[in-house]
């Protein structure tokens, strides 16, 4: 679910954070800048993991900033293809099953990638796998594994600089990911906890 | 900003975990909080590797820093890629079904003997929850009383 990706930046530290430590200062920017980011093609940056090069601080002219290069390496969400992850059901629609984790909402499972025989019911708004006689139940909120198998970007780059563009663009989610869940073990959790005995 | 390595490593849920509980734990000792949406970021993805399907809401913890080395040692006569050596150390498969959700070809690959070996291994090494006590009352069941 998690990779380190390594990065090379600019930090620039204004005068109202001299009196911190140089090495918290740093880190605190490269969190403020990366923290809950996605970067297209790496993935959900969580944060700094380690500082592995500053440069000699240089004072900008004019500004009062102290610019600094710097290398480091960042935790970053990433589930590669073909990774099984835990998630829990947020709703359900005839087009398939909307997945979160707490800190991550873009997860889709299209009713193409679900067991055969399952059937949406419109009424409850919820999927269910029909198995011979036996009715299972994606229910809202319920803990399940799906395997990824697909990532979708999209750079949150408007058309124009018109504000509803803007605001278009930003509707979209940056990284989401599609899942499958058409496998032996994956689903609903609690269908494949007690099978052993 | 350039990316000088996109994939530089992987890290296991544990590793994630045990990082994030120690920044939490420095930042307070140093009277300091983080940026606004690191913070909250934290907080979250703790809740998530603590969740109850989690193997790391487990109480006591069956995790350590050791855990990797002595699966790897464990399951050393099979031949497991590393991106499922991580799921397994992730989502910890205690039966077969759970075993098939992160091995890929399973049954091609592994006969039932190796299956129940390599599970036999994982619950050895990283543990297994206890059997889930009855709850009164169950909710789940009520709500599907319609017909």
């Amino acid at each position: 679910m998690f990779i380190l990706t390594k990065i090379a930046d600019l930090v620039q530290i204004a005068p109202a954070q001299f009196e911190k430590h140089s090495r918290v200062a740093i880190e605190d920017n490269i969190n403020a800048k990366y923290s809950n980011r996605v970067i297209q093609k790496i993935g959900l940056c969580i944060c700094m993991y380690d500082l592995l090069w500053a440069s000699e601080g240089l004072i900008g002219h004019g500004t009062g900033l102290v610019n600094v290069n710097v290398e480091f390496r960042l935790i970053v969400f990433r589930p590669f293809k073909g990774e099984t992850i835990l998630g829990r059901i947020s709703s359900a629609t005839p087009e398939g099953i909307n997945i979160r984790t707490d800190f991550f909402e873009e997860i889709f499972v299209s009713y193409k990638e679900l067991p055969e025989s399952c059937e949406f019911n419109h009424n409850a708004q919820l999927w269910t796998w029909v198995v011979d006689d036996d009715r299972m139940y994606y229910d809202k909120n319920e803990p399940v594994r799906l395997s990824v198998i697909d990532e979708v970007w999209h750079d949150q780059v408007p058309e124009s600089t018109a504000e509803d563009a803007v605001e278009q663009a930003k509707k979209i989610s940056p990284y989401s990911i599609q899942g499958t869940m058409m496998k032996e073990g994956l689903g609903v959790c609690i269908w494949w906890d007690d099978t052993e005995e | 900003m350039k990316v000088l390595e996109s994939q530089a490593a992987l890290l296991t849920n544990h590793e994630v975990y045990t990082f994030l509980q120690n920044q939490a734990r420095e930042y307070q000792e140093q009277k300091r909080r983080g940026p606004g949406n690191l913070e909250t970021l934290r907080r979250e993805l703790l809740q998530y590797l603590r969740s109850e399907e989690n193997p790391l809401s487990q109480e006591p913890p069956t995790y350590d820093d050791e855990s990797v080395a002595k699966l790897l040692k464990r399951l050393r006569p099979y031949e497991i890629q590393k991106g499922e050596m991580v799921m397994i150390m992730n989502l910890r498969p205690v039966n077969i079904p759970m075993l098939n959700a992160v091995l890929e070809d399973m049954e091609e690959r592994f006969t039932a003997e190796e299956q129940e070996d390599i599970v036999a291994g994982v619950e050895e090494v990283l543990g297994k929850f206890p059997p889930k006590a009855q709850e009164e009352g169950d909710v789940m069941q009520t709500t599907e009383n319609g017909s």
